[in-house]
Parts: structure tokens; C-alpha cells; sequence
């Protein structure tokens, strides 16, 4: 939703290219205050715009921000199957909402839903995913695979991995996962992965892969309650990140391991998912409903159950839990 | 086996002693008497004959066996003499982690008396941050839900009955 002040704003600016327009100037063309046009400037700025403020000159554009159009995300994307169809929205509550809905419309399998913005966007139990306009990837990915419904839950860890390739690929960072799919960039969590089931049975009719990638986000722009657990790309290397580069390189990898696991099996993702565990040999919390289970993180089994032995030597299988790292 | 005589001999002997529990063993048979708030006097032959639930049970091994358990507004005896032969079996399609609500907050999806459709959603199974939205795939009424909220369950486990329309 566009104010009808920055509306003008932006018309203003366009049709003064490169020139540095005063608050003043502004606040006449567009019939405002000059408070508001400060007002609206700063809108801008946490929208990503860069402004250049100049004593007695005025503001100038530098930069708009980068969008993850459909078109920017095709531009050099080389897959046979995701992302060949995506679904661009400015913003949405959540983009897995926008999936099953396409997923329900038989959708073809691959189909990717981006946005600037979620409004709602979720993690596990309902909790809330924070995805601020512009800053990060908001993702969910329509999956069509013919295995058997019970080995469904491999593909989040599939996920798992395809983006910590595609941020080694891209970045100088050295994420790490934590069971099931979280990644982590020095302890802190950079990308959180909720899958979804469309089925009719026991048969797949489809699988939704959300994802949330915090990518350009500043730590000021984290609320203060998440800067102690949360980090960006851009906080952990300094710079900022092409998002739709991003987005290629993660579908690019998720298609090729996707396509090797279909054609054999968990074993070889199970290697490449553990040789970038953060928690395997450690002393770890299994936190569940009903109770907490302490101990050390020995691996996964070949489905990619999460195995710990507890301090009796008994050794426990944890399907799902919120996992904590021991100090 | 001794005589229904001994037998109500033995209960008084038992009743006038000091004695909590009494176990008389002979020949395959077997006479437990226990001496508490509540008296249960069983006897069996030749093996131990189960005691009639009257509790709900907390069974150790949910697969197999076949928990009645009392829904909280019926009467007992009215649950144990149903027949559920007919009672469609809602069953998990994978092994993980059962919620009865989308989360610890919310709303359970149903519960005993509640009406579904065919893709009303009853609960979630959960394993690895994957999610499956369970649905009844019978129109009818959840006459019992047969795990816990937040027990692992495996595949194939039944999670409720319902009595379809």
C-alpha cells in the first residue's frame, strides 16, 4: 500500500532525476509539511531506498532498493524445474498461504511464491517469523515428489542443505545446521525452513517449502528481543547481498539434490546434512511438549531422525523438538 | 478350586485379621484378595482373569492394544458395550508428533461430539518441522480421540474414532 504522499514523493524525484530537491521544494510540489516529507524520507530509507541528504541542497535517490521479481530472479536461472514458474508479490501474510492455494489449483511442481514483505509470516507452532519489506527472502516452493508419504519430513532436511551451499557459494560465511533446519551463522539464526504437507492419504499430493533467509537486514532493524539470536548475511559479512542471486543459487542447489535424492535415496544428502551439523558430538536439549531429553547429539538415522544418548547411556529418537545447544 | 464355602470362609478369616492381601495359589488356580479402601477379589483358572477397567488405562504400548476410554460426559458402561467395529479409524500416515491444535495456544481442532467433514482438519502430525494437516476423510463425529497432546505416534496408529453419517 502506497500513501498518496509518497506517491508524489517519488513522482518528484523521478521527475527530477539526479537533482537534489530541498524539503521545502517538496513539501510545496506535494502540498505537505515539511515534517512529513522527513517523515516520509525515513519511510523510504527502512524501505531500502539510499538517500543522500545534503545541507542546503537537499535529498537525493541514490539507490532503490533490489526487488526478487520474477524477472530478476529468471535472469541466469538455469533449472529445469524450480523457479521455471514464480509467483511475485509485494506483500502477502504469508507466502506458504499463497502456495497451497496454487499447489490446491494443481500448480506444476517447481512453482516458487516470493515476497517483498509477509505480514504473518510463521514458524513452527505458530510462532511468528519476522520478514520486514525488502530485507530478506520470504520463499515457499511447491514440490510434487512420488515417494511415500512417510518419507516426506527428508525433504526439509534437503532444504537444510541447499541453503547452506548456495550461502557458501555466494558468501565468505561458514553456516552451520541445527536439527532439524535451522542455520545458523555463528550461533545465531540466519534461515528458518517450515515444510507442509498436501495430501490426500497416503498419497503426496504436494509438499510446501517455506523458507525465511535473513539476508540485508541491519541489526537495528531486528526488534531487540531477536538481536541476540538472529543475524543476517549483511550483519555477519559487512556487505549487502543480491537477494535474487540468492534465490537462484538456492533453487539451483535444492534441484540437484533434490533430483539425486529422488533417484538414490536420503543416504547421500544424510552425509552432506551431518558434515555441516553444528550440534553432532555435542551435548544438546531436546525440548518437546512433554518433557526435555539432555545428552549428546550422536547423528541422524538413515530417515534423518535426530539420535541422542542421554547421560544413562539410553539412546533416544527425536522426531521433533526445539533443540538447544548446551553451553 | 476350592468351594465357594472356603471361598467365603477365607474372606472372613482375611476380614477379621490384620492381614492387607492374601494370595492362595494351588493347581493352576489362583485367589488374590486385597484388603484396601477399595476390595477387589479375583479369582482365576487357569490363568488370572483381568480385573474390568473402570478407569480409563494409560497403556504402555498404544499400538496394539485397544484403550477404552471413558468420553467425560457418558456414562461408563455406555462406552465399554459399544461396538466401534463400525466406528471409522482415523490413522497417522506417517511416524511423528501429534497436536491436537495448530498451536499450544489455539483452539483443538475436535474433540469428542464434534461434527467433521470429509477435509475437516483433526489434528497435526509433526516430524522433523515437516507438517501434515490430518483430515477425517469420512463425513460423521469424533466419538474418541485415542492419543495425547504432543505423544509421538507411529505410522498407521489410530488417533481417533469416528462414527460416520
Amino acid at each position: 500500500m502506497q500513501s498518496e504522499i509518497r506517491k508524489k514523493l517519488l513522482d518528484a524525484f523521478s521527475n527530477n532525476e539526479d537533482q537534489y530537491l530541498s524539503g521545502q521544494t517538496l513539501a510545496d510540489t506535494i502540498g505537505c509539511s515539511r515534517t512529513a516529507i522527513w517523515k516520509h524520507i525515513e519511510e523510504l530509507r527502512k524501505d531500502g531506498f539510499e538517500l543522500e541528504a545534503i545541507r542546503n541542497k537537499g535529498y537525493r535517490i541514490v539507490k532503490t532498493p533490489e526487488r526478487v521479481s520474477a524477472d530478476e530472479i529468471r535472469l541466469g536461472l538455469k533449472t529445469k524445474y524450480l523457479g521455471q514458474s514464480i509467483h511475485y508479490e509485494d506483500a502477502v501474510d504469508s507466502t506458504q498461504r499463497v502456495a497451497h492455494r496454487l499447489a490446491y489449483d494443481q500448480s506444476m511442481e517447481g512453482t516458487v511464491v516470493v515476497a517483498e514483505e509477509q505480514t504473518l509470516g510463521r514458524g513452527r507452532m505458530e510462532r511468528k517469523w519476522y520478514s520486514p519489506k525488502y530485507t530478506g527472502i520470504w520463499m515457499s516452493i511447491i514440490l510434487r515428489p512420488k515417494i511415500p508419504l512417510p518419507k516426506a519430513p527428508q525433504l526439509t532436511l534437503i532444504a537444510a542443505v541447499a541453503v547452506v551451499q548456495a550461502i557458501e557459494e555466494l558468501t565468505e560465511l561458514t553456516p552451520q545446521i541445527k536439527w532439524p533446519n535451522d542455520i545458523l551463522i555463528n550461533g545465531k539464526k540466519m534461515t528458518g525452513i517450515l515444510t507442509e504437507l498436501q495430501a490426500e492419504a497416503d498419497q503426496i499430493n504436494s509438499v510446501i517449502i517455506g523458507m525465511g533467509i535473513n539476508v540485508n537486514q541491519k541489526l537495528e532493524d531486528f526488534p531487540i528481543e531477536l538481536r541476540e539470536i538472529a543475524t543476517s548475511l549483511a550483519i555477519e559479512q559487512g556487505v549487502y547481498f543480491s537477494r535474487s542471486a540468492i534465490i537462484r543459487s538456492v533453487l539451483t542447489h535444492l534441484e540437484k539434490l533434490y533430483f539425486i535424492y529422488i533417484e538414490k535415496g536420503f543416504f547421500p544428502i544424510k552425509i552432506l546434512w551431518e558434515s555441516y551439523a553444528i550440534s553432532i558430538g555435542k551435548t544438546i536439549k531436546a525440548r518437546t511438549l512433554s518433557n526435555v531429553i539432555e545428552g549428546k547429539a550422536l547423528g541422524i538415522t538413515d530417515d534423518g531422525v535426530l539420535r541422542i544418548e542421554d547421560h544413562s547411556g539410553e539412546i533416544h529418537y527425536i522426531y521433533s523438538a526445539d533443540i538447544e545447544l548446551s553451553e | 478350586m476350592l468351594k465357594v464355602q472356603e471361598i467365603r470362609e477365607l474372606i472372613k478369616l482375611v476380614d477379621q485379621s490384620n492381614i492387607d492381601e492374601f494370595v492362595y495359589e494351588s493347581e493352576g488356580s489362583k485367589i488374590k484378595m486385597k484388603k484396601n479402601a477399595v476390595e477387589t477379589i479375583t479369582v482365576s483358572q487357569p490363568q488370572q482373569v483381568a480385573i474390568p477397567a473402570v478407569q480409563p488405562q494409560q497403556v504402555a504400548e498404544p499400538v496394539a492394544v485397544q484403550v477404552v476410554q471413558s468420553a467425560p460426559t457418558q456414562p461408563v458402561q455406555e462406552v465399554v458395550k459399544e461396538d466401534t467395529s463400525n466406528l471409522h479409524k482415523i490413522t497417522s500416515p506417517m511416524v511423528g508428533t501429534f497436536y491436537q491444535s495448530p498451536s499450544p495456544d489455539a483452539d483443538v481442532y475436535v474433540k469428542p461430539g464434534s461434527k467433521v467433514t470429509k477435509d475437516s482438519v483433526v489434528c497435526i502430525v509433526e516430524a522433523m518441522k515437516l507438517f501434515n494437516e490430518i483430515e477425517a476423510e469420512v463425513n460423521g463425529e469424533i466419538v474418541e480421540i485415542l492419543v495425547k497432546d504432543g505423544q509421538l505416534v507411529e505410522y498407521g496408529q489410530p488417533l481417533f474414532l469416528v462414527k460416520p453419517e
